[in-house]
């Protein structure tokens, strides 16, 4: 009952899906980027509000752009 | 054949010239195997993420090439051996990157070319006396050393939060000593 209480969760959409991304490419590190913390860890599905394929994409491209020095692996 | 795409970083201490003796060593180790470089594309160099060696930049490059399988061990025990690569990294692509590359190359190649053109040119106004073999020379050499005005915007404000990233990460270190 208590879950009720405040705003509906806005429904998010995929930035991927919207853009019409196939494959989420890892050297676009400057796009990458949205979707990390200020800390360097892959933003959560619940935050981004991407899909499940995109995630998958995404988080496989973040961690490559990390091995090519493209996106820190953490930042303090 | 697979269509390839190798992302390498060379070392900054490396000089710029040296660098086609590191990629035509990749190529021939490529080509000794049927395999055949299609494209190669310089990001030029830029600020790592992180250090590594001891290095806080390196030189990006993008090649492009299509070959069997087994040239992969060849081209990464290649990468292994030569020190000046910090960090490669070679993954499968799809023929539509690999137009998308070849494409914006030749973009670049010409944007350099014109800029070379034109520069030529300014030296040809100023100094008329400069014979003809001479000014290709210098026009070859720039289309060679001029990083690409082509570079999109894109890159380059990437390439800026870059640098503004490692501003921040500056900004922390002295509170870690």
């Amino acid at each position: 009952m208590r879950r009720d209480r405040g705003r509906k969760p806005k429904k998010k959409i995929c930035s991927f899906c919207v853009e019409k991304v196939d494959d989420v490419d890892y050297k676009q590190y400057d796009k990458l980027k949205r979707f990390v913390t200020e800390r360097g860890k892959v933003l959560p599905r619940r935050i981004s509000g991407n899909c499940a394929k995109h995630q998958r994409q995404l988080t496989r491209a973040i961690k490559k752009s990390r091995i090519m020095a493209l996106l820190p692996f953490s930042m303090e | 054949m697979e269509l390839y795409e190798a992302m390498i970083i060379i070392s900054p201490e490396l000089e710029k010239d040296d660098h086609q003796e590191v990629l035509d060593g990749l190529s021939s180790a490529i080509t000794k195997n049927n395999g055949s470089v299609s494209t190669v594309l310089d990001w030029r160099r830029r600020r790592l993420a992180y250090e590594i060696d001891k290095v806080q930049e390196g030189h990006y490059y993008l090649i492009y090439f299509s070959a069997d399988g087994t040239v992969i061990p060849e081209v990464e025990h290649y990468f292994r051996v030569t020190d000046e690569i910090i960090r490669f990294m070679v993954v499968r692509t799809s023929e539509e990157e690999f137009e998308a590359a070849a494409k914006k190359a030749a973009s670049e190649a010409e944007a350099a070319k014109k800029a070379a053109a034109e520069e030529s040119a300014v030296v040809d106004e100023s100094a008329a006396a400069v014979g003809a073999s001479e000014a290709e020379v210098t026009e070859s050499a720039d289309t060679a050393e001029t990083p690409e005005p082509a570079q999109d915007s894109q890159e380059k404000t990437a390439e800026a939060e870059v640098e503004s990233s490692e501003a921040e990460g500056e900004e922390e270190k002295p509170a870690d000593e």
